[in-house]
Parts: structure tokens; sequence; C-alpha cells
């Protein structure tokens, strides 16, 4: 029963991810006060894509095709360690956090050889851009992990969740409130979005996930897209799950799973809504001011840990 | 109901000053005002010296150490304002700057330091220190200037810093107190910690740390070396009337407010911590000082950092204790003020008749300001401590103290400060005196204020130098008592 | 214990980590009317604290403090902040001399140093160690605004933010100081800033910039 169960988590986050994107582009236009495409084009756009054929740069070799794939396997196996509606998750017991930063790190880096493999100018830009943000991001990312690991004793993802349920929600301690602005900021730079990225734009100077993809069409593209999606998904379900995870069900039991979902959902909505408003409110940072955002994110984060030595727990 | 006068006097005066729009009649009303107030203040030291002490409600008191101070403000305040009514013929309009706004400030300014000398409270001392540095702040920033101006905002935010942190260090006392047992509405009371002393020292640290606190705070306004950063360029861009209150009253109260501060806490904790302080930035004032006055090229610049260097010698005086000590810091408190206030005189004067500060710039004027001159070197001789002027005696005190209680090494540097000083005051005036003069200015002769401030003022310092009135050394005595 | 009680308890033990993140993020703004609303925010925070105190130590002249922070430090100071700015039509940047990420830093160290310092020295204080931290962290970088921005409204807010750390240290130690004495306190402090306002103006007018590391006539 709980292996049924984490497999529809990760099936969850998979399928329900282009909707998540669809979702947001909406908020998004509504805030901006235009209609808006319906939330459900992300699916028809997928679909296709995968119907399209496929154009390869006549310059690059087995690595430009094997990329989208390596990129989409490690991302749905990043997801797969992410509990969603209880606290445990498919690959949940069999790694830690580390392995999650990773996977998404090892998707990542052959995204960005992949684009470098296309030989176009674009992509070289757009690699040594991401590879910029990445590894900044990195940093904060583990960090922030890290704070909350230190707090729980426990390393993997399932069980730091585990840990946070049996938490007092009103006891708002500085790690999480620290851990949370830092890892909110990690989401913004890692997946793309404003103000580190701008998801919609056309013009050169201004990409960076968008400049990487620019030579893919086809399928690899669509599993591009997909994996992005996921990504953004997934982390967003981490954010929830480590710091709001109250609601999911500790025994299997039908209700429980259907109120959890639905208090799923409520909290993800929660989240779009902020990310929608953020993303429209705030303009895109120059490349060179970056760094300055990571910055602080680390600086938050390492202070998150730092704190951890006074929390008496 | 006595205590109530010196204080109203000054805030009525100020408001009714800026009545009058008519400058003549502004200064014929700010000097008689000012002639009250010393009448009213010497009515005050009289009943305190025949009394003992005077207190009004909870919040004021005067005793024996307020007195003294009292009688420093009145005659350098009455000094002053002789003086300033005869230099403010120079100054320019402005839209603060008309004399009827000058002498309301000042007024303004004197309630605040009069209020300083008689509270009884050490918050009310707080809120009235922090009065001064408003009240002084748009005196310091008149003429509208560059110069001016940047020395006004530096004042007004170093001294409000310098002062916060002075408040930390009265919370932190008040809070020693509180846990002491004391009754928090007198834990703030001078008369009251100063007979739970004993009692307050169970917390030793947080009295310390008090301390430490206030010396540092209080030490901004009075200027001692890590903090006087706003010192020169206030009391040099400031009017030479506001400069010579600012380097003589406004420093005395502020070491007022110390000397209260460190009477408790050598009570509680004994005199060894808050002494080896008070010595440390005597001797570092003393040292940076005096130092700097040799490669000054301003004059009022100069007798900026003399009023430091003269800080110093107040704080190692203080700092020795003893009997002897504590004689030459108060009396030098004293002496300082009317010594430096001549020297400022002469400096306005300097200035409005060669048309510049600048040292290298002056030459040959004991040709042309002969008076100016004379004064000029009594006003020197007499800040370097030579006899037979009053300093020597005040600074011969707390050489003997020192001597006495073996302290050779603040011994050696105070007299070698001595030296350097009065070889920079040497070099810088004679430099000024000597030689051909550019042009010979017009009138050069003193008008009748000027003259009449300056030479009261070298006659005082000449006068106590030579003897010191009986009265005047029974106040001390008086004084010397409450700090034991 | 009502709803008033809980809400009483839950500020009083978290309002510290508020704090620690609004000078976080004063340490990174950028433009003057951010910091000022930081400001207003961690003057809100400080005055719900206080009344959260008076409710719990049932001292009535509290609430009498706790709505003067209120009244003016959260609404008449940024207000004339922001009059402030419009009338000095001055550039709205903050001109810090240090980036966000060594700010960030900075400040980061600062925190540590102000629990390293309670955890040494507050024992002979009894009072929980996060609401001291805080206001140490508080006066640390009031102090450190002042030296690194460069402009002369920052030098105020860093100024105010110093007064609120002391505030704050006064009133988590002792309870308040006698209600005299504290409105003679916030009376100083608005004539203080108000004193610093006027020469504002001044030094714009006279030197047609406020940026404060240009005053460097006088010197030596």
């Amino acid at each position: 029963m709980k292996i049924t169960l984490d497999i529809l988590q990760v099936l969850m986050l998979i399928l329900g991810a282009p909707l998540v994107h669809g979702i947001i582009a909406r908020l998004k236009a509504r805030l901006q006060r235009r209609r808006g495409a319906s939330i459900w084009r992300p699916y028809a756009e997928l679909f296709k894509l995968l119907r399209k054929e496929e154009l390869v740069p006549p310059t690059s070799s087995a690595v430009f095709r094997l990329a989208p794939i390596v990129l989409f396997g490690a991302t749905v196996c990043a997801a797969a360690f992410v509990p969603v509606v209880h606290a445990s998750a498919l690959l949940g017991s069999r790694g830690d956090f580390f392995l999650f930063v990773y996977m998404l790190a090892l998707g990542r880096f052959f995204l960005s050889l992949g684009a470098l493999d296309g030989g176009s100018a674009f992509g070289g830009m757009g690699a040594s851009r991401e590879a910029l943000v990445s590894s900044l991001a990195e940093a904060p990312f583990l960090l922030g992990l890290v704070a909350i690991a230190v707090l729980a004793t426990r390393a993997d993802i399932a069980g730091m969740v585990a840990w946070t349920l049996e938490q007092n929600i009103f006891n708002i301690s500085a790690v999480h409130i620290l851990a949370f602005t830092s890892l909110a900021m990690v989401i913004l730079a890692e997946t793309g979005r404003m103000p580190v990225d701008n998801p919609t734009t056309h013009l050169e100077l201004t990409m960076i996930h968008e400049g990487m993809v620019l030579e893919y069409s086809g399928p690899s593209l669509a599993l591009i897209e997909w994996a992005s999606a996921i990504k953004l998904h997934a982390m967003l379900a981490l954010l929830i799950a480590l710091f709001f995870p109250w609601g999911m069900v500790s025994s299997v039991s039908g209700w429980g799973v259907v109120v959890a979902l639905l208090l799923y959902c409520a909290k993800t909505a929660v989240l779009m809504i902020l990310l929608s408003v953020i993303e429209s409110a705030v303009a895109k940072l120059r490349m060179y001011l970056v760094p300055d955002f990571l910055g602080v994110a680390s600086a938050l984060s390492a202070l998150a840990v730092i704190f951890t030595m006074w929390v008496k727990r | 109901m006595l205590l109530l006068l010196p204080l109203a006097i000054p805030v009525f005066g100020a408001g009714l000053i800026l009545l009058f729009h008519n400058p003549r009649a502004a200064t014929r009303l700010a000097l008689l005002l000012a002639g009250v107030e010393i009448a009213v203040l010497g009515t005050v030291v009289w009943q305190v010296h025949t009394h003992g002490e005077l207190h009004q409600g909870r919040y004021l008191r005067a005793d024996g150490l307020s007195a003294f101070f009292l009688m420093g403000i009145a005659i350098v305040s009455g000094l002053v304002l002789v003086y300033a009514s005869g230099y403010l013929r120079h100054t320019g309009e402005g839209r603060f700057s008309s004399p009827r706004w000058f002498y309301a400030l000042v007024f303004l300014f004197l309630f605040t330091m009069i209020s300083v000398c008689v509270s009884a409270n050490l918050g009310l001392l707080w809120i009235m220190m922090e009065g001064t540095t408003l009240a002084s702040a748009l005196l310091v920033g008149f003429y509208n200037t560059e110069g001016a101006v940047e020395a006004g905002w530096k004042y007004l935010i170093v001294c409000t810093v310098g002062i916060a942190f002075a408040l930390f260090g009265t919370i932190v006392l008040y809070l020693a107190a509180v846990k002491a047992g004391m009754n928090p509405a007198s834990a703030l009371d001078w008369v009251s910690l100063m007979n739970a002393a004993p009692r307050i020292a169970l917390d030793p640290h947080l009295v310390k740390l008090a301390f430490v606190f206030v010396i540092v705070g209080y030490g901004t306004k009075i200027g001692f070396v890590p903090m006087h950063s706003w010192l020169p360029d206030a009391h040099a861009e400031a009017p030479t009337p506001i400069s010579a209150l600012l380097s003589a009253v406004l420093l005395n109260c502020a070491m007022y407010a110390l000397m209260r501060y460190d009477a408790i806490v050598s009570r509680s904790v004994g005199p060894a911590f808050p002494h080896v302080l008070l010595l440390i930035f005597g001797v570092m004032s003393m040292v940076v000082a005096g130092l700097l006055i040799l490669v000054q090229r301003n004059l009022k610049r100069l007798m900026a950092y003399s009023s430091i260097e003269h800080m110093g010698i107040i704080a190692i005086g203080l700092g020795l204790g003893g009997p002897l000590g504590l004689f030459g810091a108060l009396l030098h408190t004293f002496n300082h003020s009317i010594a430096k206030s001549l020297l400022f005189f002469s400096a306005g004067n300097i200035r409005h008749n060669t048309g510049t500060l600048r040292m290298d710039e002056i030459q040959g004027i004991s040709r042309t300001l002969p008076q100016t001159t004379a004064a000029l070197l009594v006003g020197g001789l007499a800040i370097v401590g030579l006899p037979p002027f009053s300093l020597f005696i005040s600074e011969f005190a707390i050489l003997s103290e020192a001597f006495a209680q073996a302290r050779y090494l603040v011994v050696i540097l105070f007299l070698a400060m001595l030296s350097v000083v009065f070889g920079g005051f040497a070099f810088h005036f004679f430099r000024m005196l000597c030689g051909e003069p550019d042009r010979r200015p017009e009138n050069s002769k003193l008008i009748p204020s000027e003259y009449i401030a300056m030479g009261m003022a070298a006659l005082c310092v000449l006068f106590f130098g030579v003897r010191i009135p009986h009265v005047f050394g029974r106040l001390l005595q008086e004084a010397i008592a409450v700090l034991q | 214990m009502g709803l008033v009680g809980i809400a009483t308890e839950k500020i009083l033990s978290s309002f510290s980590v508020f704090l620690f993140l609004t000078i976080l993020l004063l340490a990174v703004a950028r433009r003057i009317s951010s910091s000022v609303l930081l400001f207003g925010l961690q003057s809100a925070i400080i005055a719900a604290e206080v009344l959260a105190t008076a409710f719990q130590e049932k001292l009535p002249e509290i609430y009498i403090v706790g709505a003067l922070v209120f009244v003016i430090k959260v609404v008449a100071i940024p207000r004339a902040f922001f009059l402030l700015t419009k009338r000095l039509k001055t550039v709205r940047d903050v001109k810090a001399s240090t980036t966000p990420t060594q700010s960030v830093f900075i400040v980061a160290a600062i925190i540590y140093l102000s629990y390293a310092a309670v955890h040494s020295y507050g024992g002979a204080v009894h009072v929980p160690d996060d609401p001291l931290a805080a206001a140490i962290s508080l006066i640390l970088t009031g102090a450190f605004l002042m030296v690194s921005r460069k402009k002369a409204l920052m030098q105020m807010l860093g100024l105010l933010v110093l007064e609120n750390g002391i505030f704050l240290a006064a009133l988590i130690t002792t309870f308040g100081m006698p209600l005299v004495i504290e409105i003679g306190i916030f009376f100083d402090i608005l004539m203080g800033l108000l004193l610093m306002g006027i020469f504002t103006f001044r030094i714009s007018d006279t030197f047609e910039h406020l940026d404060v590391s240009k005053l460097r006539r006088l010197r030596g």
C-alpha cells in the first residue's frame, strides 16, 4: 500500500508539472491584465512537440541527443525523493538530500553539455551563464537543507519531513525562517524564474535557460520542457514538505489521503500565487547583480546553519 | 522655588528676544537678561554656600559641586555675552542669522547647560545633555557656509551617537540598582545611588559595564581622544562667542556629568577601575592633542585641540583622585574656561581685522593690533601653564598628586606634553606676532564690549594665579567634599 | 487564558526572529524608501513586543510607552522621511560603500557576535537570550549602517535603528524606566531628528548633494 502511494506521488509530480506551469502563466497574465492562455496549454504543447520531427545540428554528437534524456531521467529521479501526501517517497529512504541536489545538478550539467554541443553561440552563452548561476546557487541550496537536517538529526528528506511533522507549528524558529527565505531564493534561481531569468523572453541578451534549449526541437524539446516543469513542481513540493507539511497522513487510509491531497493542492496554490506576484512585481536582475542575489541567499543559509547551534532542541 | 528661576529666565528670555526684530533692542534685552540671570545664579550659589544644598521637587538639586559649576557658567557666559554684543555687528543677515535668533538660541543653550548642573536625576541629566547638543547644533552651523554646515552635521551625528551610548550606560546602572533592590522610582536619583552604592556592588560587572559606556558616551561630548573628531571642526567653524561657550562651558558640563558617575562607581566597586579608565583617556587625549597642536594651520582649530588637551588634564586629575587631584581638576575646569574664552575672543578680533584665521597668513599683528596681541599673549602664556597665571596652580596640584602616588609614567608624559604644547604655541604665536603686516587694518581699536570682556578675563586669569579668593576657595572645598 | 494571552506569548517568544530578518533585509536594501519601510516594520514589531510585555507584566505605564513607540516610530517618522525625500529631490539610491553580499555577511557576523556576547556575559541578567541578542544586534547594525551608508538620510536612519536597539535593551532588562524619563527620551529623539532634517536641507542647499562622504573639507 505504501509503495502504491509513493508511486502515485511521483506520477502526480510528473503529470501535474505542466499544469503547475500553466496555472502560473495564467496567473501572471491575469496580474498583468491580459486574458492569458488556458491552463492546459502546456499539455497541448507537449503533445504537439512529441509528434514533430526532430532536427539535429550536423556538427553535434551523441551528447546532443543524449542530454534531454539524461535531464528528464535525473529530474524524475529527483522528484521521486519528495514526499507529497505522506512522509515518505519512492526513493525517500534510499538516499539523502545531497543525492537530491546532485540529481538535479546532473540533469543541469548534461543540459549545459548538450547546449555547448549544439554549436550555436546562444547555446554557449546560455551554458556559461547557467554554470555561473548554478554554481552560486549550490551553496545556499545545500546549506539550507543542512540546517534543517541538523535540526532533524536525519539526512534523508523523508526523515526530515517526518521530524517536521512532529513539531508544533507555532514555535517559529529563526532557523526555519532563514532557511525558507534562502531556499525560496534558490528556487527562483534554479528554475530560471524572475528575477534571475525570464522564462518568457525571446531576447538573447536576457536568456539563460532559453538560450540553452534554442537548438532543440521535437521530442527532445518536449522532454526538456517537461523536465524543467517537473523541477519546478518538485522544488515547490519540497518547500511545502520541509516547512509546512502538516496535513500529511501518517497512516494510510482512504479519507486521509484525499484530505492530504486537497491540502497539498491548497498549499501549492498559495505558493503559485506568491510566485506569480513576485515574478510580476520585480524586474529581472542584470547579470552582474545575480551573484549578489545568490550571495544574500548564501549568507542567509549560512546564518541558518550557525543558528542551529543555539536552538534548544 | 529659587532653583526654578535660573531655569525659567533663559527659556522665557529666549522667547522674549525673538519678538524684538531690531538688532540693537534685541542686544540690549539680551544683556539685561544676562545680567539678571547672573544675579540669580549668584544668589543660588550663595544660598548653597550658606545653607547647604537646595532642592526643588524630585528632579532638581543643587549641592556644592553644582554651585561650583554654576558659578563658572555664570561668569563665563557673562563674559561671552558681553563680547558677543559687539561681535555681532560683523555678522551678515540671513534666514536664521539675525542677532535675535543668535541670542535666543544662546539662551536656550544656557538653559540646557544649567539644567545639567542642577539635575538630581541621572535620567534628567541625560535628557538635558542631549538637549545641549541639539541647542548648540544650530549655533555651530550659524554661518551657512560649507564648512559650518559640515561641522554642524558632524557635531550633531557624532554627539548623538555618543550620547546614545551614555544612555545605554545609564540604563545598565539603573538595572544594577533595581536588581540590588532599590525602589525603581529613586534608582536614578544621584543621592539615593550614592547612599546605596555599596549594595549595588553586589553585581560588579554590571556597574563596570555601565561606567565603560558612560565614559565613552559622555567622553564623546568632553572630547576624549578616540571620540574627538567633531570637536576641532565644531569649535573652529562656529562663531567666536559660540566657540568660547562650547570650549569653556559645554565641555565642563560634560565633565560634571562624568564626575557624578565617577563618584557613584568609585563608591560602589572601588576607585581603581574608573580611575584607570579616566587616566587612560586623559593621557591619550593629552598626547594626541598635544602632538596635533604642532601641525595646525587654523588658529581656532589650534585652540580646539588645546581644549582637548586640557580636558585630558582634568581627566588625569580626576583619575588620580586624592585631595590634590580633585582640587586640581576642579580648579582647572574654571581656570581653563577663563583662559580659553580670552583666547577665543582674541582670535575673533584677529579674524575681523585681518580677514583670515590661517596662521601662516597672519603676520605682524603686534604692530597692527596691539591690544589684541596683549590679550593673545596673556591667554597663550596662561594656557600653556606658565606662572603667574592660574592654570599653573591647578596643573601643579595635579602633578604633585601624581608624584605623591608615584605614578611616574603619568608625570613623564604630562611634563613632556606640556613642553610640546609650549613649543607649539610659541612657534605659532611668534610667527603671527612678528614680521611685516600685509596691510594696515582700518579699525584696530577695540570697542568697549570687547575691551571689557577680554580685560576681565585677563585680569581673572592673572589674579587667580596669584591668590585664590577666600569665598572661591570655600566653594571649591565644598565641591570636593561632595565627591568624596 | 484567551486568544490575547496566547498571542502575547507567541509574540514574546518569537519576535526576535523577525527583528533579525528586518536587519538582514536592511543590509541589502538599495533604496532609501525600502530602508525606511523596513525601519517602520521593525518599530512595529518592537511596539507589539512592548504592548505584549505590558499585558503580561500588568504594568499600565508601559501601554503608554508602547503607544508612543507606535505613533512616533511607526507612523510619524517614516512619513517625515518620505516627505523629506520628496522635498529634497535627492537620488533614491542608498549609496552603500559595501556590496549587498558583503553587507549581509557583516550583519550575519554581527548577529553571531551578539549571541556570543549574550552567552558569555548575559548570565548576569536573567532574561531570555534571543531578545537581548536582538537588541545588541540592532545597536551594532545601526552603527554599521551609519558607517557604511553615505547618504545623510541613511545616517539618520542608522541612528534611529541604534536608538531602537537601546530602547529594546532597556525594555527587556528593566521593563522600562520611569515614565517621565521615557517621555523625555522620546522628545529628545524627535528634536534630534528635526534638527537633522534641517541640516540635511542645509547640506543639500550649500553642497547641492546629499552625499556625506563628500563632506571632507575639514581635515587634520
